[in-house]
């Protein structure tokens, strides 16, 4: 059960653990829409890191990229100490298995229930967990994210914040290492979408994940965020903590804090 | 919606199970019947002509299926060599003096076999037996009568081309058919026969009016009375009464036998005909003899109307109208 | 839609083809989920499908009777109804339908999953969505739907036998025998094997217009919508290939 708190702790983990996840000089296009020109960006072991850019910038290239549901055209994506562009179908499923994806649209099955949505990851990557312990691991997903009566209930059926929350109930019931966030706000009210940042802080710190949250939402930034990243015409424009940024004087910059 | 349960697969079993289910029982029965599953043995049979047999078509034997067409070959130009595969069950009632005939299946069905037995022991059919054979006794029959008539029809034909051929060649009929004089001729002595038929029908009414006095005075002669009996005993008048209408008699013969002989010549259309309906005059004479027939008839009907104004038969002419007068008069008065 | 597009698209679904039979029969394979498929496009299309068999098969006999008893031929109502659900009739109907209510729903079903991401979300929950979604639901029409021609065939002869006695009587047996008398190998095999290739056009149709659809809601409707009247088409399109072949096999 999360309590909502007033003010979470922007700057508390310092910069200075294991790189997760490394993203080195990445180019992707779509004919001649050059989405990502030369972008990196480090991830360390239990940060938030908002990658923060206006609509159609290409941030949900990005992280389409580092979970390989896209493949870019240069550059090197190194997760938890994988190359992506060098795995097989088997070893981007075991890595997969360790980075949890949330989809802006939630990407619950329809023709499941939440209980059947939150198996599958779990069947399907895990296929040799004991059968005995499913109910109890969806049921502790499920408390995570203080749903657990509707188990039983259609995706059809639940409210847009709670199927944001399944969803990401789908997600922590691997305990992944990574979670990628793609706009966890879009599309929800303003109340819901605070609940929603309570949450990811919640996850960050009960389990020591990392996070990369796509955004453009300046509360869920403000809110998420150890550190921010600007994506402005492909590239990495600028990083660094969300206060720091907030009072830069770059125009391209003020542009979003404005 | 999303009831993964055991349920489901019950019954998506039984949907399949029942699917598949009737298939197998479908091909299972299309096999029995085309003895696809039976045991079978194999006999043939050698014919001029097959009339379209397929393999797979039916044998029968008394019109009972008893095996199908298995195979459908050519040996030479005059022999099509048929292989049967016949059921085992059958086996002991195709003899091995049965006969093979191609026949069909109703007016319009397939082409089948027919097993017919003959008599006279024998003993049943083995396998690779070569069959009997009879050819399509009906229809052979049906082709030779054919081929008779046809035969005919051919010499008719042929008569018939000598014919038109002699016809086309012949200058005198198309130049009669061509000559636009004669049809005008044809029509101007048409027209003439016309008026001389008028003629003699006014002959004709003229003679009646006459027969109809010479009843009347006969009739009155007959019965003796009056003046009439004295008259009667005249032989001279009587004589020459007769000789009048003798006369008259042969002149209405002539004139029956000529128009009879006219319309001969005009029905056949050969002979003198042409130079008879060409020739006005004789329509022009004829009509002269016919208005010499009628006058003639005309002076005899003058002849007995002035009689009965004579003052010896006045009399009698009186009473005798006044009796058909009293006559006419009675029937109303009886009403 | 121009010829180039029209090309396009038939090279697109070619190599979604050649997709099919590469991963198709490689591991992983997802059988409960082909299980669920059949159950859902077979067993649930049974109402449907046999509704419309059944009126077929009263239609064709009310309709063919009063031809039939002018040529004084109505003892071969059973032969000629039989023979033309058997071979035509029952095959390309149920396709139609089940074209119309199948390839729709894979259509709408694949589509709206590409659009909410579904099929991305299974692709990281480590599942391999062409196998999972694609060729389950492919292998479950192509086995399906000659099950339900079947039972489709069966529906419309019994309504052709009832609809014989609703102005004549005949009895079940003289029925069933009239029509297997008319009835060869060659007319129910090759009718059972293009019932086949029907369900494999209708699913994979179906499958890669829900695929492919492009994003939004109006995507999935498009995509539902073009995968019935392609596959009806290809439906009709591979009934004319498969009688010639039959002609050419010496089926006919």
């Amino acid at each position: 059960m999360l309590a909502p708190e007033p003010q979470a702790q922007p700057t508390a983990t310092p910069p200075a653990a294991e790189a997760v996840l490394t993203v080195e000089h990445l180019y992707k296009s779509f004919g001649d829409n050059h989405v990502l020109q030369d972008f990196s960006l480090t991830l360390h072991r239990g940060e938030n890191v908002v990658v923060l850019g206006k609509s159609g910038s290409g941030k949900s290239v990005l992280i389409k990229c580092i979970i390989g549901l896209l493949r870019a055209e240069a550059g090197r994506i190194v997760v938890l100490g994988q190359d992506v562009a060098t795995l097989d179908h088997e070893a981007m499923d075991r890595l997969r298995a360790k980075v949890g994806f949330l989809f802006q649209s939630n990407a619950l099955y329809d023709s499941m229930t939440v209980r059947e949505n939150l198996l599958f990851p779990l069947r399907r990557h895990w296929l040799d967990h004991p059968r005995a312990q499913e109910g109890e691991l969806v049921m502790q997903a499920l408390e995570d994210v203080s749903l657990a009566h509707t188990a039983d209930m259609m995706p059809a059926e639940l409210s847009g914040g709670m199927r944001k929350r399944i969803a990401l109930a789908r997600t922590l019931i691997l305990r992944p290492d990574i979670i990628l966030y793609d706009e966890p706000t879009t599309g929800l009210d303003p109340v819901t979408a605070r609940e929603i940042d309570h949450l990811i802080r919640e996850v960050q710190h009960k389990y020591g994940t990392t996070a990369l949250i796509i955004s453009h939402d300046m509360s869920c930034v403000r809110l998420t965020a150890d550190r921010v990243a600007l994506l402005v015409e492909g590239r990495c424009y600028a990083e660094g903590p969300y206060d720091e940024l907030s009072h830069r004087d770059d125009p391209k910059i003020r542009e979003f804090f404005a | 919606m999303s009831q993964r349960t055991a349920s489901n697969h019950v019954r998506l079993g039984l949907f399949v199970l029942v699917g598949l289910g009737i298939l197998l029982v479908t091909l299972f029965l299309l096999g029995r019947q085309q003895n696809l599953f039976s045991r079978s043995f194999l006999v043939q049979a050698d014919f001029r002509n097959v009339s379209g047999l397929l393999t797979g078509n039916n044998v029968r034997l008394g019109g009972i299926p008893v095996g199908t067409v298995r195979k459908i070959q050519i040996l030479n130009d005059t022999t099509v060599r048929v292989v049967m595969n016949l059921n085992r069950d059958a086996q002991p009632f195709v003899r091995k003096n049965a006969v093979a005939a191609i026949g069909t299946d109703g007016l319009v069905g397939n082409t089948i076999i027919n097993l017919s037995a003959r008599p006279g022991p024998a003993p049943a059919v083995q396998p690779g037996d070569v069959l009997r054979t009879k050819s399509p006794v009906g229809i052979d029959d049906i082709l030779s009568t054919l081929a008779v008539s046809n035969k005919n029809l051919v010499r008719i034909t042929r008569n018939m081309t000598s014919i038109t051929e002699k016809l086309n060649t012949s200058p005198a009929l198309w130049g009669l058919l061509s000559d636009e004089e004669l049809a005008a001729n044809l029509r101007q002595s048409v027209r003439n026969t016309a008026a001389a038929t008028a003629l003699a029908q006014g002959t004709g009414e003229h003679l009646h009016a006459a027969a109809h006095d010479v009843k009347v005075l006969t009739r009155g002669a007959r019965q003796g009375r009056g003046p009439l009996g004295y008259l009667f005993t005249d032989t001279a008048f009587a004589g020459q009464l007769g000789h009048a209408a003798r006369q008259l008699a042969g002149t209405s013969d002539t004139m029956a036998t000529m128009l009879n002989g006219l319309k001969t010549q005009v029905r056949t259309g050969e002979g003198p005909m042409s130079t008879l309906l060409t020739d006005t005059t004789f329509s022009r004479q004829m009509r002269q003899s016919m208005g010499h027939v009628a006058q003639g008839t005309q002076d005899f009907s003058q002849t007995m109307q002035a009689l009965q104004h004579n003052f010896l038969f006045r009399g009698y002419f009186r009473r005798q109208q006044k009796r058909q007068a009293r006559a006419a008069a009675q029937p109303e008065a009886n009403k | 839609m121009s010829a180039n597009a029209l090309l396009a698209e038939t090279g697109a679904l070619t190599r979604f083809t050649a997709r099919f039979f590469r991963e198709g029969f490689r591991p992983r394979y997802e059988v409960p989920e082909l299980l669920y498929q059949c159950y859902v496009i077979g067993y649930q299309s049974l109402p449907m499908v046999g509704i419309t068999g059944f009126i077929m098969g009263m239609v064709l006999t009310l309709q063919s009777r009063p031809t039939m008893a002018q040529f004084g031929a109505e003892s071969w109502i059973p032969t000629m109804v039989g023979l033309t659900i058997i071979r035509e009739m029952g095959p390309i109907i149920t396709a139609l339908i089940f074209a119309g209510k199948i390839g729709s729903s894979i259509g709408a079903e694949l589509g709206s999953m590409r659009v909410t991401e579904q099929i991305d979300a299974m692709e990281v929950s480590g599942t391999n969505p062409f196998k999972y979604l694609v060729v389950t639901r492919v292998l479950a029409t192509t086995l399906m739907l000659p099950v339900l021609t079947i039972l489709a065939d069966a529906i419309g002869l019994y309504a052709s036998y009832v609809g014989i006695n609703m102005k004549g009587v005949t009895t079940l047996a003289l029925f069933v025998n009239n029509i297997f008398a008319g009835l060869t190998f060659g007319d129910v095999l090759p009718a059972v094997i293009k019932t086949f290739f029907f369900g494999f056009a209708i699913g994979l149709i179906g499958c890669y217009k829900g695929y492919y659809s492009d994003k939004g809601t109006e995507g999935v409707g498009q995509a539902a919508n073009s995968a019935v009247v392609v596959s009806s088409l290809v439906v009709f399109i591979i009934d004319l290939v498969a009688v010639q072949l039959t002609g050419l096999l010496g089926l006919n």
